[in-house]
């Protein structure tokens, strides 16, 4: 029997119990199992008690299918980068505090410090971009920027669960776990929800960021592996083994398992998560073949592997997790998140992320380049192969940096404003939201948090950020907490 | 666990219901009414008008103020109101400060306009007498009289035939032991123990397993771990910089203990809330407290930041933390829920939410000593010790005349050969260095460097005072106030560094054809320009010697070729010149001897460059040392005797010292006796700070006092107070809230399926009768949980058989009414455990730090890579686990072991491809199928027989015949090991029926 007759079988025994136990069946492998199947029985079980929010069915007509989200940890500057702001130019040298009664997170304010890179207009929209962003740049008419974003905190680990998960407490389901959770997967063959770090090391607050929290661990984001040299998926073969088992040892093996977990299921039929975990050894199995084929950039074409200049040894790493994030996304994984940048590292040369606070002309002009180049070839090909309109592309960091000098090279961390940006997935390009005041020291004109990106994001995707819920100790928990709007100024 | 998806059923519902059209009076109460408090009574209410206009009450709404009416009953298109909270004009909108209402909120006041804007006459109110909401079931009285005979049984019995159920019949023997010992020890039962429990035929063989089981020390280590879930207990900070708290295992083994010993329930809270104050003598009681300090802490946030602000903050997430954690989990009260608001569904208010703060205020995480008055004994001993240690040594050295060594006070020694040797002190910082270092030219002159050390305490060197490079240009101070004169004018560069050895370029050790570098000799590196200060008062604390005779050997380390280079060396003691010689050359030197007077404090000695530039200036001292002046030529007969005594003693002293106990710490919290003022943070932000609150708790549960005293109460008493309150006779939620937390873990369910919830928007009790019957039991028995454990495990419900019936699915799919036990998967401890003791490798050593089955590697952000567990000190049972908050263990996580960030109460189960992937691949299931073959097949005189075996260590079973023929066909063709790694991945080694 084929794994398909088998899965139909299994459905159609459940339509024979009752709706509670199809139910749970059916929300245990939300996340990876047959979705098209799956919102269509979801769908008829919502029409049946209510509009009560079920994994698998979204809310309203989407405009997005799948997010990649570029996170940029460590503190990007918005006034060196996309929030302009000639005002600190004309001040530069003289004092930002004159009373001195500002207290940054590390240190006190020094002078006013004027962007490092020259501003330029770009694109039909003319919107303002620094030259650290020359290949970005000519993309500014497909994107939509937040520039009065702020953070609850100026701690890099509360700010990054922030970003991820609206909450600067750890412990809270991420946007991807939030969105696979509500629409689960349109590849049964890999993992809904798909991240992949920096090659140097982990972001700060490490895997937790993209933990699934309270939800369901089916919903927590998987790492890929960005080398080669490693399988690409954690125990994806039994270890020193590098290709599918499709070795007699392995079939032979399985086929004994298997064999003994159908006898175990036949006087349980009722126990519907026996038949799921048969199940899912069956997918894990598929999951062998299509993990290894994703992670092989073999066949991508010269021009291809040239844009993402997956051969240069600064910009490559980088590059690669772009280009993996596009052939994530074109095999129907939901969410990609990709990390620029790291933190628990050793790594001494330069600043490990964006965390600018001795050297901001070396830092963010090493990282910058690598984020110009990966973003940048990352648009132009999700455009190039029309996967742009249904991909929404998300930039951002946990905080900005201050328009004050920071022991004369550096900035410090300024939850009070920063900036974001989305592309493509419904977007409207070459708009943007809220500004900051004349030296981008704070959000001035309409305010914005994660609440509002996630909104806006989730909306896109379909999902109404106040019903999609779970209850948690006492309170039905939501992504955006009890805040959050739709930013429809910037949808198309 | 299959209740885990009914769980998520409940909160699908819950949604739905809260999605129901506003507009009656019910809407009003639960979500008009706080819309309208949150966002427009801070302006518009009895107490102030902004514009005239008050929202308080319907008729203020309707009369309205400066702008005219508020809103028009029945038509919200037209209510001003609307218009300015819905206005895109950020000047107009209203709330002027703070968020914008949602589209939601905007939707449902207009919802409630138009439906005619009812305002029940009550709840103008601020707390209506008769709220509905304190007749709920949890917050009454516990029941306490019940007839004779009344068990468990009755109550489900009753219940079963009132919805036209049946019992299902007893479980068989082998389904019922493997389920018991899953439950209490969360370990598989020995095949050995099925089989005599298979046959043994007394009529209360099961009763006596139970008994058996629950003595067993493996029943703390398994239940010791449902308790840590609900403390989110881990053995790192967490946060960005996820530090170690290597102390955190003592209140993991206090609770495993505590479950061992049936430690009373109300004891067992008391002394996790406030053990230090019932018990300040008892060293478990200072354990127990770990418990406040099991959560999370961010170091960054408290510590390592400038901003005061980012401290506010994160002191009161701290506390948010605490209160959370006690609540929650003796209590079940959502208390977390009216941190920013009143709680929208208990009748919680804020205020209370910060009474609560105000008992934990003055309580901070931290190290405390478990027992402060063996600290203090140790430490008194210490001192005795250390005084006649020093005493015998002052005796000792004078007699025997033995010299102290400058050159080894250097490398951080006594002077007795204790210092490190090669090792500098930086003229520039003072750091201790071993490298090897080159040409100073900047550093600044004539000023003092303490010896410090990069990440030690300060005080690294005590006998060395200060190092520094002189320039000779004006008088130098070697010690506060203390300035010498006639310094030679130097270039003020230097090199290298002040050693206990040669310097970095020295060529020649020798002077006069004494090798200084050879023992007993030793040379102290003094490269000019630099100059050390010694601290003679302390040399003389430590040495017990008083009067000193100073004598040394200065000579040149450079090469012949450096004949013509001059450098000069001077000597002080205190202010005084004793000794000085200018342009020294390479085939110089100089004898020094020096009596130092016993008012003396400092000691230094300075070299230069002779005016010629510091190029092969590499002077060094030969043998500098003190020497004890009352030391005799010769001794005596009783003089050698004495001294033999005192050597004797000395090491008899030291031997004392090495052996004193160490102080014993636990990860607890530190007391404040008065705490700060603690005030309602207007929602929630803790830069926006309202009234003043008392300690106090919250006046729904129970009838007892919510008082905990005043501002001035001191901490350890709120702490005792609160405790009193929830383990108190007229608490009726506590007793409740324990007997369902064991009901869920012997079931897969509790009688509440929200165990940490007892609120309005907690579940339904689906036998709230049986709740209060095992609660009151468990008072009754003296708080004893094994009571309670030995009533649930000895009734009917328990025994039952878990194959599904038809009836019972039509009727009650959930199962609400046990007419079935509940088939349960093991979670990922369970199933770590069950592998270890398959393989025969499962190590049982009980307690103590716990191990790491990862590298550590020390970073601001440290990292911690795992690594496979393949030695006998990781293959312990999975509770000792040395838990990493922000790197989760991949293999445990995937098998759905919570994040120990949350509280969890109940533990979500999936099932998914990676746990395929990581039972059937990963390098700890692969070598451990390997030694359970090895296990299985040790002796065996056929494969048929190892085949046998494994079966019964995997599940518990033997294998029927047609599985022994195609296992061991497997095994022939691809080993026995092969077989292993599949009889673990089957369902039956994952689930209990």
């Amino acid at each position: 029997m084929s794994t398909k007759d088998k899965r139909d079988t299994a459905i159609h025994r459940m339509d024979e119990m009752g709706s509670a136990s199809r139910r749970a069946f059916l929300s245990q492998l939300g996340g990876g199992f047959g979705a098209t199947a799956l919102a269509a029985l979801l769908q008829r079980e919502a029409g049946a008690e209510g509009a009560a929010m079920r994994p698998g069915a979204g809310h309203h007509a989407a405009k997005a299918r799948a997010v990649i989200q570029i996170f940029c940890p460590g503190g990007l500057s918005h006034v060196d980068t996309w929030d302009y702001k000639p005002e600190l130019a004309k001040r530069q040298g003289t004092p930002f505090d004159t009373d001195g009664n500002v207290q940054f997170f590390a240190s006190k304010p020094g002078n006013f410090q004027g962007s490092y890179w020259p501003f330029r207009q770009h694109g039909q929209s003319g919107k303002w971009m620094s030259d650290l962003f020359p290949n970005l740049s000519m993309h500014v008419d497909k994107m939509a920027f937040i520039h009065s974003m702020q953070s609850k905190s100026a701690l890099h680990g509360p700010a990054m669960f922030m970003a991820n998960s609206g909450f600067i407490l750890p412990g809270f389901p991420s946007m991807g776990a939030w969105v696979t959770y509500g629409l689960g997967s349109e590849n049964e063959n890999l993992p809904a929800f798909v991240v992949l770090p920096d090659t140097r090391g982990l972001p700060p607050g490490g895997v937790i960021n993209w933990g699934a929290g309270f939800l369901p661990a089916v919903h927590q984001g998987t790492i890929l592996e960005t080398d080669a040299i490693r399988p690409p998926i954690a125990d994806l073969f039994p270890a020193g083994v590098m290709d599918a088992q499709t070795g007699e040892r392995e079939k032979a093996g399985r086929a004994f398992m298997q064999s003994l977990n159908r006898a175990h299921a036949a006087p349980r039929s009722a126990n519907t998560e026996l038949e799921a975990r048969i199940a899912a050894y069956e997918l894990a199995a598929r999951l062998q073949l299509s993990a290894p084929e994703v992670a092989d950039l073999r066949n991508e074409s010269a021009h291809i592997k040239s844009r993402y200049q997956l051969d240069d040894a600064d910009t490559g790493p980088f590059g690669r997790q772009c280009l993996l994030a596009r052939r994530l996304v074109e095999r129907g994984v939901r969410f990609v998140q990709i990390y620029c940048g790291a933190e628990n590292t050793t790594a001494k040369k330069i600043r490990p992320n964006w965390d600018s606070h001795e050297d901001l002309v070396r830092d963010h002009g090493y990282w910058g380049a690598v984020l110009d180049r990966g973003a940048s070839a990352l648009l132009a090909d999700l455009d190039a192969r029309g996967l742009l309109e249904s991909t929404l592309v998300i930039c951002t960091t946990e905080f900005g940096r201050q328009p004050a000098s920071q022991g004369g090279k550096g900035r410090d961390h300024n939850p009070g404003a920063f900036t974001a940006w989305m592309a493509g997935g419904g977007v409207r390009g070459g708009v943007s939201y809220g500004s900051t005041d004349a030296f981008g020291f704070k959000a001035e004109k309409n305010p914005a948090h994660s609440y509002e990106l996630h909104a806006t994001a989730l909306h896109l995707l379909g999902l109404d950020h106040e019903k999609l819920s779970f209850y948690h100790n006492g309170i039905q928990r939501r992504l955006t907490d009890v805040h959050g709007r739709v930013l429809h100024s910037l949808l198309a | 666990m299959r209740f885990v998806s009914a769980l998520a059923f409940l909160a699908y519902t819950v949604t739905a219901s809260s999605a129901l059209p506003a507009g009656n009076a019910a809407d009003f109460e639960g979500q008009v009414r706080p819309l309208l408090k949150e966002h427009c009574w801070e302006c518009h209410d009895s107490k102030k008008q902004k514009g005239g206009l008050r929202l308080d009450s319907l008729k203020a709404m309707v009369a309205g103020g400066e702008n005219g009416p508020a809103i028009e009953v029945g038509n919200a298109a037209r209510s001003h109101l609307i218009e300015r909270v819905s206005s895109q004009n950020e000047d107009e909108r209203m709330p002027p400060k703070g968020r914008a209402l949602s589209e939601a909120e905007i939707r449902l006041l207009q919802a409630w306009i138009d439906s005619g804007a009812a305002w029940p006459a009550e709840a103008t109110a601020a707390q209506p007498v008769g709220d509905p909401r304190s007749s709920h079931w949890s917050v009454q009285p516990i029941k306490q009289d019940w007839p004779d005979g009344t068990s468990i049984d009755t109550f489900i019995g009753r219940a079963l035939s009132g919805a036209g159920l049946n019992w299902s019949p007893e479980a068989d023997r082998r389904t019922i032991i493997r389920r018991l010992s899953f439950d209490l020890l969360g370990l598989p039962p020995e095949p050995e123990r099925v089989d005599a429990f298979l046959n043994d035929s007394r009529a209360d063989a099961y009763a006596r397993l139970v008994d058996e089981f629950l003595s067993s020390p493996r029943y703390g280590e398994r239940w010791a771990r449902h308790w840590l879930d609900i403390a989110h207990y881990a053995d790192t900070h967490g946060f960005e910089r996820d530090q170690l708290r290597p102390n955190a295992w003592r209140y993991r083994d206090y609770v495993i203990k505590a479950f061992n010993e049936d430690k009373p329930y109300n004891t067992f809270l008391r002394q996790q809330i406030a053990g230090d104050v019932f018990e300040p003598g008892n060293p478990e009681a200072q354990i127990a407290t770990g418990f406040l300090a099991a959560g999370p802490w961010d170091f960054v946030g408290h510590v390592e930041t400038k901003s005061e602000q980012l401290r506010r903050a994160a002191r009161a997430g701290d506390l948010d933390d605490m209160v959370t954690q006690v609540m929650t989990a003796a209590t079940a009260i959502t208390i977390n829920c009216a941190r920013c608001h009143d709680h929208k569904l208990d009748p919680i208010s804020q205020e209370e939410y910060y009474r609560l703060c105000a008992v934990f205020a003055g309580v901070k995480r931290g190290e405390r000593d478990i027992d402060p008055a063996a600290t203090k004994r140790i430490e008194e001993l210490r001192k005795r010790i250390e005084g006649e240690l020093k005493s015998v040594r002052g005796e000792a050295a004078a007699l025997s005349g033995e010299p102290l060594d400058l050159a080894d006070m250097v490398g951080g020694g006594d002077g007795r050969g204790t210092g490190v040797r090669g090792r500098g002190i930086h003229p520039r910082t003072g750091n201790l260095v071993t490298d090897k270092i080159g040409f100073h030219p900047d550093i600044m002159t004539n000023r003092l460097q303490k010896p410090a050390s990069q990440s030690g305490p300060q005080n690294v060197l005590p006998l060395v005072q200060a190092v520094f490079v002189p320039d000779g240009s004006k008088p130098l101070p070697v010690a506060s106030k203390r300035e010498v004169q006639g310094v030679p004018t130097t270039s003020g560069n230097a090199w290298d560094a002040v050693r206990n050895g040669p310097l970095n370029g020295q060529v020649s050790t020798k002077i006069n054809e004494i090798n200084y570098a050879v023992a007993p000799h030793s040379i102290l590196g003094l490269h000019a320009n630099a100059g050390v200060t010694f601290d003679l008062q302390q040399i003389r604390e430590s040495s017990g010697l008083r009067v000193f005779q100073l004598r040394l050997v200065v000579g040149f380390g450079a090469s012949q070729a450096a004949a013509n280079t001059r450098a000069d060396f001077s000597v002080y003691v205190d202010t005084d010149q004793v000794f000085q010689r200018l342009k020294l050359k390479k085939s110089d030197f100089a004898e020094v001897e020096v009596t130092i007077p016993e008012k003396a404090s400092t000691l230094t000695f300075i070299a230069t460059d002779g005016g010629d530039g510091i190029g092969s200036d590499l002077l060094f001292l030969g043998d500098a040392r003190l020497h004890p002046a009352e030391a005799k030529q010769s001794l005596a007969d009783a003089d050698k005797q004495r001294l033999r005594e005192l050597q004797r003693r000395m090491s008899a002293l030291q031997t004392e010292r090495n052996q004193l106990p160490v102080v014993e710490r636990v990860y607890s919290v530190t007391s404040d006796p008065l705490p700060p003022p603690m005030h309602v943070y207007h929602r929630g932000n803790a830069e926006d700070p309202r009234q003043q609150v008392t300690p106090g708790t919250v006046a729904w549960a129970g009838k007892a006092g919510t008082d905990f005293g005043s501002e001035q109460t001191e901490e350890g008493e709120r702490r005792r107070r609160l405790a009193e309150w929830i383990t108190g006779d007229k608490n009726p939620l506590t007793a409740r809230v324990m007997v369902n937390r064991l009901w869920h873990h012997h079931f897969g369910q509790g009688l509440v399926r929200t165990p940490s919830d007892f609120g309005l928007g907690g579940d339904v009790p689906s036998h709230p009768e049986l709740v209060d019957w095992l609660a009151e039991s468990l008072r009754k028995e003296g708080w004893s949980l094994k009571s309670v454990h030995r009533l649930i495990l000895n009734s009917r419900a328990y025994k039952q058989g878990s194959d599904s019936r038809e009836r019972g699915v039509a009727v009650d799919a959930q199962n609400r009414f046990c007419w079935r036990q509940n088939p349960r998967r093991l979670d990922a401890e369970s199933i770590h455990d069950a592998v270890l003791f398959a393989s025969g490798k499962l190590n049982l050593a009980m307690g103590g730090p716990g191990y790491r089955d990862f590298k550590y590697t020390e970073a601001y952000a440290p990292i911690y890579e795992y690594t496979t567990p393949s030695t006998p000190e990781l293959w312990r049972r999975s509770i000792y686990r040395f838990v990493v908050r922000t790197t989760p263990h991949r293999f445990m996580t995937t098998l759905d072991c919570p994040d120990p960030a949350n509280l969890t109460p109940v533990r979500a189960q999936t099932t998914t491809a990676l746990q395929a992937l990581t039972l059937i691949n990963n390098p700890f299931m692969l070598e451990q199928s390997g030694h359970l073959a090895a296990r299985v097949e040790e002796g065996a005189a056929s494969a048929e027989e190892a085949v046998q075996r494994a079966f019964r260590l995997c599940l518990a079973r033997s294998a029927s015949e047609s599985e022994v023929a195609a296992a061991v066909a497997l095994s022939r063709a691809h080993g026995m090991r092969e077989l292993c790694r599949m009889l673990f991945n089957t369902n039956e080694f994952s689930y209990v029926d």
